[in-house]
């Protein structure tokens, strides 16, 4: 999408438009404490302090004199129904994102960024591998406004452009749900990671114990590993606090969350691809289920979950989820979604999960059912289905069985394992069929 | 769901009556052979220069593995290829192929981001191409290898338009 961007027509005498001011520093703040993380103590007791300040200080000039020239250099504008991004000193860029295309827009609010009251704007585009251009920083009034105003562009039909400065309207939202902290520190604490602490504990007494030394290292190398173990769960609650749901006048999701960074996520209902639910384990007991929810754009952000924002409902029991889904993909009642099981001859390839694999097709939705620990169920909507794939591997052969893959933009296809070989050419017969009736015969955008 | 069709006489040929299926060109066979040859050739040179340097009987050995693997996989190919097909329906193109897995793709043609053909030296030199069809998801496979360079552009032709025609990407 690397463009040279053509005369600006009269029509829109737009001006381009610098990030905050305060940007450099925040980006240069993030460098120089990487920068003193890798310098690490040890550097700091060999060098002595002075020297440590002044190469952090030389350092962190240079840092922000680079931030500075980024600063200086990037500058976007909107022209029709384009975003028009451009950056860089000597390899200058300039990018058009169409906004018809545009899937999600997210408001990120790292700690340092909530201190100066800045935002950073991340747009999900399709086709990017990640999110494309995240523009950081901006005022959160100027961040919320363009966000709005990108939205409304990207909804409508070609149509007169909104006024560049227009004020949007304080919108009156539809509080949809709120997750209680209480609910969310108790799942955490209700997972494998937080079961072995106590163990951890037990084994590390003992050793001391038996052994008789309590050296240093042994502590602080045990802390840490316990550190690390006990990080994913300490980051979901921190990640997931406040979790908030709402409806703006526009139907469209607005999800907020976040403790040490907040985020702030405007989904349109129609850039959902699917559904994703999970019963963990160790979450029966109190009933408790997990919503995922799956935009385009999305899923092709390599690694770590905790940069995904991909939550529909951190936790949550059944009623809400209930609610939610319905809410989410209308017509869709998660407590009646039938499911068939596999053919009995499945069970030369599933001796134990047998029971809990499944698909079925409902109005609206592709269900399928997976897992003998940690339940799944995944929820594509026809609609949003991108190809058929069935698939027939030499063990299912022998079995005449064979897999039907449903594809959707966001990376998870819905899977039908091990049906019935004519089943499975009826279900992907009948999934294109579907998809193609719920396309419609012509492009409608709602 | 559930209801039971015309039974399928084959995993590689669903819907036999409905669908109008075509084969690529035999003669992706004689490429496909040449690059494994090729292959083979390169191993080969590997081993015999191991061997001349440290005569051992393992080098022989793995020389014989080599060739005999080459001539399973070259007889698989022939197989292979007639296995491969794509039918184009209207609404959708149909891609089937594979033999020890096989995989049969249904792309609808209103969901096309893009449409790649591409042509190796070996492809060209005699006079192939391939047409692969890609969507916004990532899993969608829809490759057509050896096709002749003017079925491959038609085919081209015929999905972009039918893409345009039906465009929503999403």
């Amino acid at each position: 999408m690397t463009t040279t961007p053509p005369p600006l027509t009269a029509a829109e005498p737009e001006p381009r438009r610098r990030l905050h001011p305060l940007s450099p520093i925040l980006h240069g703040a993030k460098s120089i404490a990487v920068v003193v993380a890798a310098l690490s103590w040890q550097t700091l007791s060999q060098v002595g302090l002075e020297r440590f300040a002044l190469v952090v200080l030389i350092l962190a000039a240079g840092v922000v004199v680079f931030s500075l020239i980024g600063w200086l250099t990037t500058g976007y504008q909107v022209v029709g129904r384009e975003l028009r991004i451009s950056d860089g000193l000597i390899w200058r860029r300039n990018r058009a994102i169409p906004l018809e295309r545009l899937q999600a827009v997210e408001l990120r609010r790292p700690l340092l960024a909530q201190l100066t009251g800045l935002a950073e704007l991340r747009l999900e585009v399709v086709g990017g591998g990640k999110t494309e251009a995240p523009l950081a920083y901006l005022t959160v009034r100027e961040a919320a406004a363009l966000r709005e105003r990108l939205l409304s562009l990207a909804g409508r039909a070609a149509a007169v452009p909104l006024p560049a400065d227009a004020v949007p309207v304080p919108t009156l939202e539809q509080p949809l749900l709120r997750v209680r902290n209480r609910d969310l520190v108790i799942s955490q604490l209700l997972t494998p990671q937080a079961f072995f602490l106590p163990v951890g504990v037990a084994f590390v007494i003992m050793q001391f114990v038996l052994e008789g030394s309590w050296t240093f290292v042994g502590i602080a190398s045990t802390f840490t590993a316990m550190a690390g173990v006990l990080l994913q769960p300490v980051r979901r609650v921190l990640q997931d606090w406040d979790f908030r749901l709402a409806r703006d006048p526009g139907g469209r999701l607005v999800v907020r969350y976040g403790l040490l960074e907040t985020r702030s996520q405007v989904v349109p209902l129609h850039r959902v691809q699917s559904v994703g639910v999970t019963w963990p384990l160790l979450w029966r007991g109190q009933h408790w289920l997990h919503l995922r929810l799956d935009v385009a754009g999305y899923a092709g952000e390599p690694g770590a979950d905790s940069k995904r924002s991909d939550r529909l409902l951190p936790v949550g029991d059944l009623p809400t989820a209930r609610a939610l889904v319905h809410d989410v993909l209308p017509g869709v009642d998660l407590a009646a979604l039938a499911t068939s099981p596999p053919p009995a001859r499945a069970r030369w390839l599933h001796p134990f999960a047998l029971r809990y694999l499944g698909a079925g097709l409902t109005d609206e939705v592709f269900v399928s059912r997976w897992g003998l620990l940690t339940r799944e169920m995944n929820l594509v909507p026809y609609a949003r289905l991108q190809s058929v794939r069935v698939v027939q591997g030499p063990l299912q052969r022998w079995l005449r069985l064979a897999t039907v893959y449903a594809d959707t933009a966001g990376g998870r296809s819905g899977q039908a394992r091990d049906r019935d070989l004519h089943e499975a050419w009826a279900l992907a017969e009948q999934l294109a069929d579907r998809a193609r009736q719920a396309r419609g015969p012509a492009p409608v955008r709602p | 769901m559930t209801e039971s069709r015309a039974p399928a006489v084959d995993a590689l040929e669903p819907w036999p009556d409905t669908v109008d299926w075509r084969p690529v060109s035999p003669k992706l066979i004689t490429v496909e052979l040449i690059t494994r040859v090729l292959w083979v050739v390169v191993l080969l040179a590997g081993l015999g220069v191991g061997y001349a340097f440290t005569p051992h009987w393992g080098w022989p050995t793995g020389m014989g593995v080599v060739v005999l693997y080459a001539i399973w996989r070259s007889i698989v190919t022939v197989r292979a290829v007639h296995a491969w097909g794509y039918a184009e329906r209207d609404q959708d193109l149909l891609v089937r192929h594979g033999l020890l897995v096989r995989r049969l793709s249904i792309v609808p043609y209103a969901r096309m981001q893009y449409v790649d053909v591409t042509a190796g030296p070996l492809e060209r030199a005699f006079g192939l191409a391939t047409v692969q069809l890609h969507t916004a998801a990532a899993a969608s496979d829809a490759r057509v290898p050896g096709l002749p360079p003017g079925e491959a552009a038609r085919l081209r032709d015929r999905l972009t338009t039918l893409g345009e025609d039906r465009a929503e990407g999403l």
